[in-house]
C-alpha cells in the first residue's frame, strides 16, 4: 500500500462519544439556553478556549457546539446553545440528569500565548459571545497576565443578551472596559444604540499592542474588520472564529471545508491573515 | 519485481483458490449492457477482466455507500460503542486508476486522525490489478495514473494467451502458491510494454503537466468559466457519487422501532448538492451551483493536491461517463489552464 495502513495507530473510538450528564439548565433568552454538563469519566474535558465538541443526542443526531466555559480541572463544562436544529431542539427538551454524548474537544482554540501581555479587544455579536466567553473567563481569572481588556458586545434587542449575571460582574470590574449596544432603539434599553461598529469611534486603541478577538455572524465580520483596520490593528492581530456545517469533527467528512482549510481541524479559530485571501471564508 | 506468465485457465484457478479463503469481488458485465460493476464472485468464469470502467469504483468495499459505525442504547444509562465491520476481501481485476484512488484515500483517511473503519477494511484487503485500454472518457495518461507502483499485491497485463503477472508483495506471492505460472518470456515482457504504450495514446488529455495544475488554479477563482460550465449542471451530485476519490459523507441516525436504541450510519454525500454547506441557521456558504462546481474542482486539483501532494482525481472519467449533461473535467481543466496562461501573459506584459 502507498501508505502502510497496518502500521498506523488506530483510533477505535474516534467516532464514539463519551457520556456526560446534564447537571443544570440555565435559561438565557427565548432561543438560547446554557447547559452545564459533567463527564461520566470524571476526567476534565481538557479543552482550550475556542475549541468545540460534537454533542450527541443519541437517537436524534450530533452537532458541533463551542465550549462556553474556561478550562478547569473538574469534569464540568458549559455549552450555550441556540434552539435552531433537531439536535439543539432535543437538548432544549432535556432536564437535569439526562445524558448526552460528547466527542472532542476538536480544532484549534484561541492562541493564548500570543495574547499574553497584550491589550485585548473582544468584539462579540449575538451568539458570537458563546465561544468568546470561555476566553474572557480565562483572561479575567488570570487578569494580571494581560494588559487592557475591552469587551464590545452587540445584540439585536435587549431580550437577546446572554450571560446577564456574569456580564453584570464584568461591568463592575474596574479592570474591564465593557460596552454594550443593541441594534435598534428599544423601550427596555437605555444604553448605547446602534450596530457594533458604532462603538469603535470612541475607542482608544494602541494598535501595536492590541489583539482583537472578533466573533459574530458572517455579516458582522466585514464591517468590524474595516473598523479594526481603521484603528491600525494588524491582520495577524485580528482573531476570528468561523462556523460551518460539520459531521465528523476530524477532517474527513468534507462539510466544513473553506478553500484549502478544514474548519474542524485548522480552525475554528483563525487569524484574519489566515483567511483574508480565502474567498469562501466570510 | 517478479514477472510471471499465467494463462486464462490458471487465472480461473487463482480466483477459485482465493474464494476458498476470502470473499472475492471482481468486475462483472451487467446483463445486456455495456456496463460493469464490482460484485462478489460466485463463478470465476463470470468474472470479466476486459472492461473499460465500472459504474461505481471499488472504493465501495473500503468505504461502503452506507456504513453503520456506532451502536447505542437509550434508557436510564445510555451508552454507545463503535461498530467496525471488516472481513478478509480480495479485490480482483482493479484498474490502475482505482488503485491510485484507494492509495489517495489512505492518506486522507489517516491524516491527523486515523479513521478506524477505513483502516480495518484496508488492512484485510488484498488487490489484484489488471491493465486496460482507455475509452474516449479516460484521461489517466494525463493524470499520471495509467501506471501505479504500489497498492496492489498482483498486477495482470494481458498478453497473447493470458497475462503477465507482476508479483508485488509477499501476499501476492502466497496467492500464487499452487497456481501454475511460468517465467515471463522476453516476448511477453515486450508485449507488456507495448500494451502500456497503447494505453498511453489518449486524445482526451490535459494541456499541461499534471504537477503544475495547482499553479494554474491559483488565479482562476473569479473566472467566468465556473458559471459558464455550471450553466448546464443539474447539481445532482452523480459526479461525486461515482468518483473513486470522493470521500465526503453525511451522518444519519437510525433509531430502532422500539425507540430504545439504534445505530449511527455514514452515507456518501456530495458537495454539488445545495445543502452541503448549509448550517442550522440557514446560512449557505456555497449557495450558487457555480460555487459548488468550482469547489469540486478546487478540492480535487488544488486543495487536496496541495495538502497531500497529489491530485485527488484518478482520470477514470466516471464523472463525465455518468453525467446527464456530459460535463467533462478535461475541457474545464483546459479552460483553467488557458485562463491562467492568459492571466500570466497580461501580468507579464
Amino acid at each position: 500500500m502507498a501508505l502502510n495502513v497496518s502500521t498506523l495507530k488506530a483510533e477505535p473510538n474516534l467516532y464514539t462519544p463519551e457520556m456526560a450528564a446534564l447537571t443544570e439548565v440555565v435559561p438565557q433568552t427565548e432561543l438560547e439556553t446554557l447547559f452545564k454538563f459533567e463527564l461520566q469519566s470524571g476526567n476534565p474535558l481538557g479543552h482550550e478556549p475556542g475549541q468545540f465538541v460534537q454533542v450527541s443526542c443519541l437517537g436524534i443526531g450530533e452537532a458541533p457546539i463551542s465550549v462556553s466555559s474556561m478550562p478547569c480541572p473538574e469534569p464540568t463544562f458549559d455549552l450555550c446553545v441556540r434552539n435552531v436544529g433537531n439536535v439543539t431542539a432535543a437538548l432544549h427538551n432535556m432536564t437535569a440528569g439526562d445524558a448526552v454524548g460528547i466527542r472532542g474537544p476538536f480544532g484549534h482554540g484561541f492562541p493564548i500565548d500570543a495574547l499574553k501581555g497584550k491589550d485585548l479587544l473582544f468584539v462579540a455579536g449575538g451568539i458570537g459571545l458563546v465561544p468568546v466567553r470561555s476566553l474572557i473567563q480565562m483572561v479575567l481569572a488570570n487578569r494580571d497576565e494581560y494588559a487592557a481588556v475591552t469587551i464590545l458586545y452587540g445584540f439585536k434587542t435587549p431580550g437577546e443578551m446572554l450571560f446577564r449575571d456574569e456580564i453584570a460582574q464584568w461591568q463592575e470590574r474596574e479592570d474591564v472596559d465593557l460596552r454594550l449596544t443593541v441594534d435598534k432603539p428599544h423601550s427596555d434599553w437605555d444604553g448605547h444604540v446602534g450596530v457594533i461598529t458604532t462603538l469603535f469611534p470612541e475607542l482608544e486603541i494602541q494598535p501595536d499592542r492590541t489583539k482583537a478577538i472578533v466573533v459574530g455572524p458572517p455579516i458582522m465580520y466585514r464591517f468590524v474588520l474595516q473598523e479594526c483596520k481603521l484603528k491600525g490593528i494588524g491582520d495577524d492581530d485580528i482573531i476570528l472564529s468561523l462556523e460551518r456545517r460539520m459531521r465528523c469533527g476530524v477532517g474527513k467528512c468534507g462539510h466544513c471545508q473553506i478553500n484549502n482549510k478544514y474548519v474542524c481541524q485548522d480552525g475554528p479559530v483563525f487569524t484574519y491573515n489566515d483567511i483574508k485571501f480565502m474567498w469562501e471564508a466570510i | 519485481m517478479t514477472l510471471r506468465a499465467i494463462d486464462y485457465q490458471a487465472v480461473l484457478a487463482l480466483i477459485q483458490s482465493l474464494m476458498q479463503e476470502a470473499k472475492v469481488v471482481a468486475p462483472h458485465q451487467r446483463e445486456g449492457e455495456r456496463q460493469w460493476s464490482f460484485e462478489e464472485v460466485t463463478e470465476p468464469a463470470n468474472v470479466c477482466l476486459e472492461y473499460t470502467s465500472t459504474v461505481l469504483p471499488p472504493k465501495k468495499y473500503a468505504f461502503p455507500t452506507q456504513e453503520r459505525f456506532l451502536r447505542y442504547e437509550l434508557g436510564e444509562s445510555p451508552k454507545a460503542e463503535p461498530i467496525i465491520e471488516a472481513e478478509p476481501l480480495v479485490l480482483f481485476g482493479v484498474h490502475t486508476c482505482d488503485i491510485y484512488a484507494l492509495n489517495c484515500l489512505d492518506i486522507a483517511m489517516t491524516d491527523e486522525h486515523v479513521d478506524p473503519n477505513w483502516v480495518a477494511r484496508r488492512k484485510q484487503m488484498r488487490i489484484v490489478g489488471v491493465d486496460c485500454l482507455p475509452d474516449e472518457y479516460c484521461f489517466c495518461a494525463s493524470m499520471g495514473t495509467a501506471t501505479v507502483h504500489e497498492g496492489y499485491d498482483l498486477f495482470l497485463t494481458p498478453v497473447d494467451g493470458g497475462y503477465v503477472v507482476e508479483v508485488a508483495t509477499e501476499a501476492g506471492e502466497e496467492m500464487l502458491t499452487n497456481i501454475p505460472t511460468k517465467e515471463a518470456t522476453s516476448a511477453q515482457v515486450a508485449q507488456v510494454k507495448a500494451h502500456l504504450n497503447k494505453k498511453m495514446q489518449q486524445e482526451h488529455k490535459l494541456d499541461c503537466d499534471v504537477s503544475t495544475l495547482p499553479l494554474h488554479f491559483s488565479g482562476v477563482a473569479d473566472s467566468e468559466l465556473w458559471e459558464q460550465h455550471a450553466e448546464r449542471c443539474y447539481s445532482c451530485g452523480t459526479c461525486n457519487l461515482v468518483c473513486p476519490t470522493c470521500i465526503c459523507y453525511d451522518v444519519l441516525e437510525q433509531l430502532n422501532l422500539a425507540l430504545d436504541g439504534g445505530e449511527r450510519v455514514r452515507v456518501w454525500d456530495s458537495c454539488m448538492l445545495e445543502e452541503f454547506a448549509t448550517v442550522a441557521t440557514g446560512e449557505n456558504f456555497r449557495e450558487e451551483r457555480s460555487q459548488r462546481l468550482r469547489h469540486r474542482f478546487f478540492r480535487k486539483y488544488s486543495y487536496l493536491f496541495t495538502r497531500y501532494g497529489q491530485p485527488y482525481c484518478c482520470g477514470c472519467g466516471r464523472c463525465v461517463r455518468q453525467c446527464l449533461v456530459h460535463i467533462d473535467p478535461v475541457p474545464i481543466l483546459n479552460d483553467v489552464i488557458a485562463e491562467s496562461q492568459k492571466g500570466a501573459t497580461v501580468r507579464g506584459a
